[in-house]
């Protein structure tokens, strides 16, 4: 029970620091210490309840009745759901610390609104993942994807007002479609309890209908590719501390949705359809991961840039699941823990490295007050520990060994590997094309992110403030440096990590644990298929290091100083600072290459905005026919009110005597009604 | 399973190739020399180049920071990892935990991020771009180098590259059109990474691609010169483990080391002077048109895994 109750306190801490948000009002001093400092209490109980629930054997399960007869009040804290709760906790801990310092950039604009707002965002994603009953997790669903909407409109501007729009579009449109393969289920199961979808299996058609309904809310919510759209406008619009939860986190509550719907409640009933929809999973994540990528080394704006890579590694994850159901379908349970296991360790990593590099980027931005990468330049001068916390996340999301962005990316390809080498032929057809694609996100990724760091970080300077900027606040290095330290600690120390990430994927499957680790070596379950140790990469990596830098060192002696001074070489002509490499000219090769792909962009914008264009002509319409239904039915109405309130008016002497007699005629007329 | 005798012999062949690699692009300077009827530089001139660099002044430029400075030691560093986890005297690997070909391209991508990232770290227009085109590369062959390994390792049961060379040299591979394919087309691959001509000059830095060397001065550059020729022997040594293992010593023991090394080396001699007379008997090709010889790579391995499926 410590578990339920470490989440309960938690969600009180939340509850209590949003309102202590709004009373505290105008006293913003006071807002950023108290919000903050509830706000990372509340964490820390979320982490306990997470790590604690992932270390119990059992789920831990409270069953209130609520004020609603048909839908009970179930929390269920399965190993599943304390992981999810542990990630959202450690990320919203790194965003209190960091936004400390950084909401000051939001002075005399509701500062005590945004702290509301964090915390509903917070709490009602915990709620979301916690909640074993549909009526409920629909609830909280739709509660965090309000609170997040108003982080998204924060700044009130035509952009920020316009992606929040698209956001309340899509993550609407999803819940619809994600409310009607839950009441599909509820038919079957009579009760909205999850435990009882689990108890009724769904017969054989409707079973996929529920899980393509689902699926495609999810992916909305997860931003997969073609319902991506409304992700790079709506996180980059937020600020920067809530881009980094919604990014970090909320996308994968998308993803855990599809994990509980395709393995948890549909399992069951899952017969060989199982393997269509693992397939369909699968190309869902490859298609996104590459094109994610693709369309994020276009951007100039960095938070857009950044956005695009959590399309991309959204897919990566669904990779990991989509191999983990074909697993499943082919009743081998080896090869599906070993698929979920490498989607929910990329999961993780990719909140850690992905918060990372939003709160780097909010960092510059917080300096620059500008988005755009091309006016920066040089910051790594001025910015140091900023720049090398933002290094280590471009290298982790890059997938470089021995960070963690690479041990799952390892367990990915190892996992498609297995189901290569033992599944149907139409798995052995599509899971060495799903590596191939990875295998190209991955070198596409590693160029995306020396564009990004060298044009923000590297260099000369672009522009005046970012040859005037200053290192970031204390706070928000702080909580960049928890981060990054959580990206080396996840990749180094993987052969601990591995081994509860498998054994998380096999409470959810219902599978026997999986061998992933043996000593400081990594393994696939079998130690002939593959063996990594990052462990073993890192000392060699640091052992060997010496050799270049001793070689260096014996020479010094017999050279002069070293001297930094040459302007760089520039043809001949005088170098000037229009000539170093751009955000654009960067990726011009690429950009020359995958032409057809950023043609089918504009297509996919395309036809998204002719949905929006639709919806903003049925607004405009209720505009119009608005004021005709004032004319023609409330207004008469308020007329008449109006013109009997003169009247009586008359009856109003103002004489204190009258009204007493008012009050006797009153009771006597009673009196003579009752008799 | 890693003992020490493994990680001994890890260690001595990444030296072992970190001494030997001048010597190889010296053989390719002289194979050149000779095709082009020039009377050219010893077999020696690389180690002398490095020697004389190592004791020159060290110049940056003013905006460069510690990504610049940092590079030279970072290249050299992650080719001699991998230079451990490849097997060369042996069949199996060395080092187990490196030798997956999964973890060998990724960590040729350690490299790849710091190369680029030095050339915008500069600040000189020609070394930004050349990092560009450096990456542009990367895009375009790691995948033709993973899915042609990858088919080779379906073959074998593991991506390991001792295991998949062991099964190769045994003949236990299930279908023998799929891996001399998968070879054609890792070998092209290879040949595109080792930065020769009609795809690129790396001796030559005033060309676009090597542009992240132009701002490089004494000490660093003699690092980097000699990480690059490091990196030229480690691939094809790669290529050499895992699709050409004959000769190599089975099990640990003097004489099959020996043996091993043996081979080895002429294996790298013929390749070498193979890879001499090619680029230069061919000119330079357009960046731009790079992809469409690139597609013959995807094509090729795409082949292979298709023999594979078929089983032929």
């Amino acid at each position: 029970m410590i578990p339920l109750s470490l989440l309960i306190m938690s969600l009180l801490l939340s509850c209590g620091g949003g309102i202590l948000c709004l009373l505290l009002k105008r006293r913003e001093g006071d807002i950023r210490l108290g919000g903050s400092g509830v706000g990372i209490a509340a964490a820390l109980a979320g982490l306990g309840a997470g790590l604690t629930a992932i270390g119990a054997g059992q789920p831990a399960v409270l069953d209130a009745a609520g004020p609603y007869p048909f839908a009970h009040f179930v929390l269920r804290l399965d190993p599943l759901a304390g992981l999810m709760i542990a990630v959202i906790s450690l990320l919203s801990l790194v965003a209190w610390i960091y936004g400390f310092a950084y909401v000051r950039e939001y002075a005399g604009r509701g500062v005590g609104a945004m702290g509301f707002f964090m915390n509903a965002f917070i709490a009602s994603m915990m709620l979301v993942v916690a909640a074993d009953n549909a009526f409920w997790f629909l609830i909280f669903f739709e509660m965090m994807s309000l609170a997040s909407y108003f982080l998204v409109i924060f700044d009130q501007d035509d952009e920020a007002v316009g992606a929040g729009f698209l956001y309340f579009l899509v993550a609407h449109g999803g819940s619809v479609l994600i409310m009607a393969a839950f009441f599909l289920m509820a038919n079957q199961a009579g009760g909205f309890d999850f435990a009882a979808f689990r108890a009724h299996p769904l017969p054989a058609p409707l079973d996929s209908v529920a899980f393509l309904l689902a699926f495609i809310g999810f992916g909305a919510k997860a931003g997969m590719i073609p319902l991506h759209i409304w992700l790079p406008r709506a996180h980059p619009a937020a600020p920067s501390h809530a881009s980094a939860l919604m990014s970090g986190v909320m996308i994968k509550i998308g993803v855990f949705g599809i994990v509980k719907v395709g393995i948890d409640l549909l399992a069951a009933s899952a017969g060989p359809a199982m393997l269509g929809w693992g397939l369909l999973v699968l190309a869902f994540g490859a298609v996104s991961s590459v094109l994610g990528v693709v369309y994020a080394l276009a951007e100039h704006d960095i938070k857009k840039l950044l956005a695009y890579h959590s399309v991309e590694n959204i897919g990566i994850i669904l990779l990991g699941v989509g191999t983990g159901m074909i697993g499943m379908a082919l009743h081998q349970p080896v090869l599906a823990v070993l698929g979920l296991m490498a989607g929910l360790y990329h999961l993780l990593n990719h909140a850690v490295f992905k918060g990372l590099l939003f709160l780097g980027a909010g960092s510059v931005i917080f300096r620059m007050h500008s988005k755009d990468m091309e006016e920066m330049g040089g910051l790594a001068r001025n910015m140091p520990w900023t720049a090398l916390s933002f290094l280590v996340g471009a290298l982790a999301i890059s997938a470089i060994p021995p960070l963690n962005g690479f041990v799952s990316e390892w367990y990915t390809y190892q996992a498609l590997f297995a189901a290569a080498l033992d599944g149907t032929p139409l798995v052995a057809f599509a899971a060495p094309i799903a590596a191939v694609l990875l295998a190209l996100t991955g070198a596409l990724a590693v160029m995306c992110f020396v564009k990004a760091y060298g044009i923000m970080f590297a260099g000369a300077p672009r522009s005046h403030h970012a040859e005037e900027a200053r290192e970031a606040p204390a706070a928000m290095v702080a909580g960049m440096a928890v981060l990054a330290v959580a990206c080396v600690a996840l990749g180094l120390l993987a052969p601990l990590v591995a081994p509860v990430m498998g054994r998380i994927a096999a409470a959810t499957i219902g599978a026997a644990p999986v061998t992933l680790a043996v000593g400081a070596t990594l393994l696939p379950g079998d130690a002939q298929q593959a063996t990594l140790s990052t462990p073993l990469i890192a000392i060699l990596l640091i052992a060997m290091a010496f050799l270049p830098i001793g070689l260096k060192a014996a020479f010094a002696a017999k050279r002069g100083g070293d001297r930094k001074a040459a302007a760089p070489w520039a043809a001949g002509y005088l170098p000037d600072h229009h000539m170093p490499a751009t955000a654009g000219s960067f990726a011009q090769p690429i950009r020359m290459f995958f032409a057809p792909l950023y043609t089918l962009r504009r297509a996919i914008a395309g036809r998204w905005t002719g949905i929006t264009l639709g919806f903003e002509r049925v607004v405009t319409l209720a505009r119009r026919t608005e004021p005709l239904a004032d004319r023609s039915v409330i207004a008469p109405i308020v007329g008449v009110v109006d013109a009997g309130g003169k009247r009586l008016q008359a009856i109003q002497g103002g004489d204190f005597r009258i009204y007493c007699l008012y009050i006797v005629a009153a009771l006597i007329a009673l009196l003579a009604l009752a008799v | 399973m890693l003992t020490f005798s493994h990680f001994i012999l890890g260690l001595f062949q990444a030296l072992l190739l970190l001494a030997a690699a001048p010597l190889v692009s010296g053989l390719s300077r002289m194979v050149r020399a000779k095709l082009h009827t020039r009377h050219g530089p010893g077999l020696l001139q690389d180690y002398r180049d490095i020697a004389k660099l190592l004791t020159r002044q060290d110049l940056t430029p003013p905006n460069s920071g510690f990504a610049f400075r940092l590079m030279p030691a970072v290249m050299l560093t992650t080719v001699l990892v991998i230079a451990m986890g490849i097997p060369m005297l042996t069949r199996f690997t060395p080092v187990a935990p490196i030798g997956d070909l999964i973890t060998v391209i990724y960590l040729f991508a350690l490299a790849r991020f710091f190369f680029s990232l030095s050339g915008i770290d500069s600040g000189s227009s020609f070394s930004g771009i050349g990092g560009s085109r450096e990456l542009t590369m990367g895009v375009l062959v790691e995948p033709v180098m993973l899915l042609s390994l990858f088919v080779a390792a379906l073959l074998a049961g593991s991506t390991n590259l001792g295991a998949i060379g062991t099964a190769i040299a045994d003949g236990h591979v299930r279908s023998a059109t799929a891996t001399v394919i998968a070879a054609l087309s890792f070998a092209y691959a290879i040949y595109i990474e080792l930065g020769k001509l009609p795809y690129d000059m790396a001796e030559a830095e005033q060309e676009l691609q090597e542009g992240p060397l132009t701002e490089y001065s004494g000490p660093s550059l003699a690092l980097i010169k000699w990480a690059m020729a490091l990196k030229q022997t480690v691939v094809v040594a790669w290529f050499v483990g895992v699709f050409l293992p004959f000769g190599s010593a089975p099990e640990m023991s003097f004489f099959g080391l020996l043996f091993g090394l043996v081979a080895f080396a002429i294996k790298l001699v013929l390749i070498f002077a193979a890879v001499g007379v090619v680029e230069n008997s061919v000119a330079r090709v357009r960046f731009r048109l790079t992809p469409q010889h690139s597609w013959i790579g995807v094509g090729a391995a795409s082949l292979a895994f298709v023999f594979y499926l078929v089983g032929l």
